[in-house]
């Protein structure tokens, strides 16, 4: 295909008229995000790119095509589900990536036993501002006192719209805003209401076992009501307090009354939202971009869509978040152009940190948040505040064993017809479990 | 089964050759509907997935699968690991199946006994050690590393000790009078016998390696070195599934193919040699 | 004068090898330590050394990525005890292995019967049944996940057109496990049914004949005459059957995740994530063990029961 055929020339091109520079470097990027090399794969423009996936791919080729140092990123893609288990296999099997995608929660489990690079002199160096950080990303991305982390991102739960199947079933305001329930009680009658209305589903949202959209959702209720599912020192587990029961009591009921789909896992729930099955879609703000260019684009069923916060269900806002960050895991034997590279490329996607943010993501950038291309990005004024209500689970590791655990029997609510109080007890001795062991001498 | 029979017997007979091969056909659906969508446009694909002709048809898959490269770097991957494998089993289990077969030697059924006695141990027994071995002898991401654990493998000896034994005493004994070293009756007069059990053996240990699934899950963790069957995985993630459903197809049919042609070869040999190693 | 039992079929030739045998001995002595030292350090090195060590690491806090933290003792088979999703986990292969083995094995002798014989037609179908066995589990799955999927499968058309609503089957905790057996059979029939054939054709054909003389039935032939005189393979079968399909990992692996809720998550899954997901190695390499032993207790129950019947 003519497309790589010049993505290739390019390469060689860049290769000829940079390769005799000193310290040019091929390095090795991992990541997540999915992999559309078709479709992006001669994008070298990042500002010409949707999604996660698009932007990103347009990233990494912007910055071959561009940079000084004549460097090369080379990408490896994995599923989401298997991205952790391949990142950690590569410190066992000799293939350590320079530069790495990793979320925050997920960053004691490397930053206790030291496999990532500490990156603080190397930002001072390469004149990247921690202080633009907003508070909360630059947390995310340190330990005891050290930055190991570029954050790129906060991603929220959110609640995402169509606008017209909640007019038909009467819940737009004067104004022309949605009415979003206050409280549990008023989240299911209002769910009845639009099915009788609509005859569609209140809600859609992954049910199956791979994403745990719920546990998210569920994080956010008990703190609404001022509670932690786990101690903030990682230490202790609370799963099956009366904060946590009322939220799970909740959400079962969200599927006992039928307002959504158990049925659904991660693409259906959003094949039936963009097909206008339901009202509303639980989802991250990774999607924020995707949706709203489907429905301005007319080439599905929604049409009036709009984004927001998680509403305050079960007390103050709170809402479930966590953070994409690249770090440059530890290896001895990197030679000093490639990490020369990598730092290269992670102060280019701190500069190019507002396309990021077009993902719908909210921005880790002070700067960037207060520009006015950020503003003027769709839906912002909904989820503006967004950073300042999302919570995030404390540090500890294996947070992923903790989710995986808790999502499995939490399921078991919609799925088998678990007891709230059962699901509960038993997420509660699998995760006193798995932080006994988090929290070995060791 | 050959006499004369009554005309029910007879239909009977035909009644359920016919249902035989009805689920023949059903058997293949599956295939063949797989093959199908792999010859369709995935804009074609997205409206539906229904349908066992390829129309419209086209072979952009194909391409695509070819341009990325992948593939066929998995596919060499495999075949490097598949057939390097199977040449060890051999060469190592023939060694050891003739010793069994046919010398005398000190503490015989005792090794005989530990030999067998690994036919109870099954990999996921020991991939943890092993994967932990590996990675302090840095070798993960080799293709030796995909190799190895599957070289010692006791029913191999087995079955190459059983088919020896088997053959007449008196074809190695004229060589013997001859002075003919133990390796010379072996490479000369054994192997060349043993051809339809090396086949045999060789053409499973040939599957087992093609479709291994959990080492080279855990031991290959560089995308370059995949094997098909590790590759595909990481595709089917990958691939936003509705929007690239032919081109996952096309991976699959793709890297179905040689396993497939082998099989077509030699089916003959597959049916004769489990007659054998069922060990009558 | 020597124990090996293949010298007693060649009774002529021992007077001629009398002779130079002690010098022989000697060699082969020399001789079969060459021809079995591949073998040895092969099997030695990769399997029996790594099932000690495995027996050693399940008795350490052993870290995937921070190495080794020491001997805990017992903590990792105690932990075993109170671990729901290990329980879930072995309830899970149990409930596999019951129903993928017996279903296995039957529909296995029953497309030997229905394929034995001579002909294009048989012959053609024996590949057919076959051939799904050579496709890796990858294949297999993304065919299967395909086809069973509501919206986009095989199966939810034609239950649609008979005026069923599709059952979104790898979706439901109660229809996800038999979907994955039904795969299972269609992935793994292959082989078995090949030892069914090997096994019919060796019956010898007089024993038919001698029923048909006497007029027996089909019914009847098949129950005194085929039935015992494939017994052994059918032992042998449902043995390797049972070692087999204990080790089930790829197709919950790759078509369900374990899920939904927890009900396919097989045991050794749950070993993988335990072991490359929580870097638990020490926690795996008990579970490990635990499913070895489960296994090799099966299949001696397997291999006696066959016994308790050569006995009567």
């Amino acid at each position: 295909m003519h497309r790589s055929k010049a993505l290739a020339a390019l390469a060689l091109t860049t290769a000829l008229t940079t390769g005799g520079a000193a310290g040019a470097a091929e390095i090795q990027l991992m990541r997540f995000f999915g992999d559309c090399q078709n479709d992006y794969g001669s994008v070298n423009d990042a500002s010409e790119a949707n999604g996660e996936c698009g932007i990103i791919t347009a990233l990494v080729n912007e910055f071959n095509a561009t940079n000084q140092g004549g460097h090369t990123v080379t990408v490896q893609t994995a599923e989401w589900g298997a991205y952790y288990d391949l990142l950690t296999a590569t410190f066992q099997t000799g293939n350590i990536p320079d530069v790495a995608v990793m979320h925050s929660s997920v960053m004691p489990d490397f930053v206790s036993r030291d496999l990532l690079t500490p990156l603080g002199p190397l930002f001072q160096e390469a004149g990247i501002d921690t202080a633009d950080f907003v508070p909360a990303a630059l947390q995310n991305a340190s330990a005891n006192d050290e930055v190991y982390a570029l954050p790129f991102d906060l991603h929220a739960l959110l609640f995402h719209i169509n606008v017209d199947l909640m007019e038909q079933a009467g819940f737009v305001n004067e104004d022309g805003t949605v009415r979003l329930p206050t409280s549990p009680e008023e989240f299911i009658e209002m769910g009845k209401q639009f099915e009788e209305a609509t005859g569609q589903n209140f809600i859609a949202v992954e049910s199956q076992s791979a994403e745990g959209m719920m546990v998210r959702f569920f994080n956010s209720l008990v703190w609404q009501q001022g509670s932690t599912t786990l101690a903030d020192d990682g230490t202790s587990a609370n799963l099956n307090g009366p904060e946590a029961l009322a939220a799970a009591t909740f959400i079962k009921q969200i599927y006992d009354e039928g307002l959504a789909d158990p049925g659904l896992d991660y693409p259906g729930a959003e094949q039936a939202f963009l097909n206008g099955q339901a009202g509303i879609i639980i989802n991250g703000t990774w999607v924020v971009d995707s949706y709203n260019a489907q429905a301005e684009g007319g080439s599905v069923p929604l049409q009036n869509y709009v984004a927001t916060n998680v509403p305050a269900l079960m007390g103050e806002e709170a809402v479930w978040a966590d953070s994409h960050m690249w770090v440059i895991p530890r290896d001895e034997s990197r030679a000093p152009e490639e990490q020369e590279a990598a730092v290269a490329f992670l102060t280019f996607l701190n500069d190019n940190n507002f396309e990021w943010s077009r993902t719908g993501h909210l921005s880790v950038r002070q700067s960037v948040i207060d520009s006015p291309e950020f503003a003027a990005l769709p839906h912002r004024a909904n989820i503006s505040n967004t950073s300042q209500i999302a919570r995030a689970v404390p540090t500890t590791q294996n947070q992923r064993s903790i989710y995986n655990a808790i999502m499995s029997d939490f399921n078991a609510m919609w799925l088998t017809g678990a007891e709230p109080q059962a699901a509960l007890d038993s997420a509660q001795s699998q995760v006193e479990r798995i932080l006994r062991r988090a929290n070995r001498g060791g | 089964m050959t006499a004369a029979r009554s005309g029910w017997a007879l239909w009977g007979d035909r009644l359920l050759l016919a249902v035989t091969v009805l689920v023949a056909i059903l058997w293949l659906l599956p295939v063949i509907w797989v093959v199908a969508m792999s010859l369709k446009p995935n804009a074609v694909l997205q409206q539906s997935t229904w349908g066992f002709i390829p129309m419209p048809f086209t072979l952009e898959n194909y391409a695509n699968l070819l341009q990325l490269a992948t593939v066929p770097r998995w596919l060499v991957n495999s075949l490097i690991v598949a057939v390097g494998m199977t040449l060890l089993v051999l060469v190592v289990s023939s060694l050891a199946g003739y010793a069994f077969a046919r010398l005398q030697f000190p503490f015989k059924r005792a090794i005989f006994v530990l030999m067998i006695a690994g036919l109870m141990i099954p990999e996921q027994a020991v991939f943890l050690p092993l994967h932990q071995m590996f990675a302090s002898w840095g070798i993960h991401n080799t293709h030796a590393a995909l190799m190895m654990p599957r070289v010692a493998v006791p029913i191999g000896v087995f079955l190459m000790m059983q088919f020896f034994r088997a053959v007449p005493r008196e074809l190695e004994e004229a060589a013997e009078l001859d002075h003919a070293s133990r390796f010379t009756i072996f490479w000369r007069i054994m192997l060349p016998l043993s051809v339809p059990a090396l086949t045999t053996l060789g053409l499973f240990t040939f599957i087992h390696a093609w479709n291994d699934f959990l080492w080279p899950l855990v031991s290959a963790t560089d995308a370059d070195m995949y094997t098909v069957t590790v590759g595909l995985a990481s595709i089917q993630g990958n691939f936003a599934f509705t929007e690239g459903l032919g081109s996952v197809m096309a991976s699959a049919v793709f890297a179905s193919l040689p396993i497939v042609l082998l099989f077509l070869i030699f089916q003959r040999f597959i049916v004769a040699g489990v007659a054998m190693s069922a060990g009558k | 004068m020597t124990a090996s039992p293949q010298a007693r079929s060649v009774p002529l030739a021992e007077p001629r090898t009398r002779a130079p045998r002690h010098r022989v001995r000697r060699r082969d002595w020399l001789t079969a330590l060459l021809f079995l030292a591949p073998f040895m350090a092969v099997y030695l090195v990769l399997l029996v050394y790594p099932l000690f060590l495995g027996i050693w690491i399940s008795f350490r806090d052993w870290d995937l990525m921070g190495g080794d933290y020491g001997w805990v003792g017992t903590l990792n088979y105690q932990d075993l005890w109170t671990d729901r999703n290990f329980w879930a986990a072995a309830r899970n292969t149990l409930w596999f292995v019951a129903l993928t083995v017996p279903s296995m094995t039957l529909i296995a002798l029953l497309l030997a019967l229905a394929v034995h014989g001579p002909g294009r037609i048989r012959a053609i179908c024996r590949s057919v049944f076959f051939l799904s066995s050579v496709f890796s589990v990858t294949v297999v799955t993304l065919v299967w996940a395909m086809v069973l999927s509501p919206d986009r499968g095989l199966i939810a058309p034609v239950v649609q057109f008979l005026g069923g609503t599709p059952v979104n089957f790898l979706g439901s905790p109660t229809w996800a496990m038999p979907a994955i057996v039904v795969t299972t059979l269609w992935w793994g029939v292959g082989l078995p049914m090949a030892l069914f054939l090997a096994a019919l054709g060796s019956i010898p054909k007089e024993l038919y004949e001698a029923a048909e003389l006497d007029h027996a039935s089909r019914w009847s032939v098949f129950w005194r005459i085929t039935l015992p005189s494939i017994r052994h393979t059918l032992i042998l079968v449902v043995v390797l059957q049972i070692v087999g399909q204990f080790q089930i990992f790829g197709q919950p692996f790759l078509m369900t995740q374990g899920g939904p809720a927890n009900s396919t998550r097989t045991l050794v899954q749950y070993i993988y994530e335990t072991s490359f997901r929580d870097w638990l190695v020490g926690y795996g390499a008990a579970m490990a063990m635990v499913l070895f032993v489960l296994m090799m207790l099966f299949s001696m129950l397997q291999l006696w029961l066959g016994r308790q019947g050569d006995d009567r």
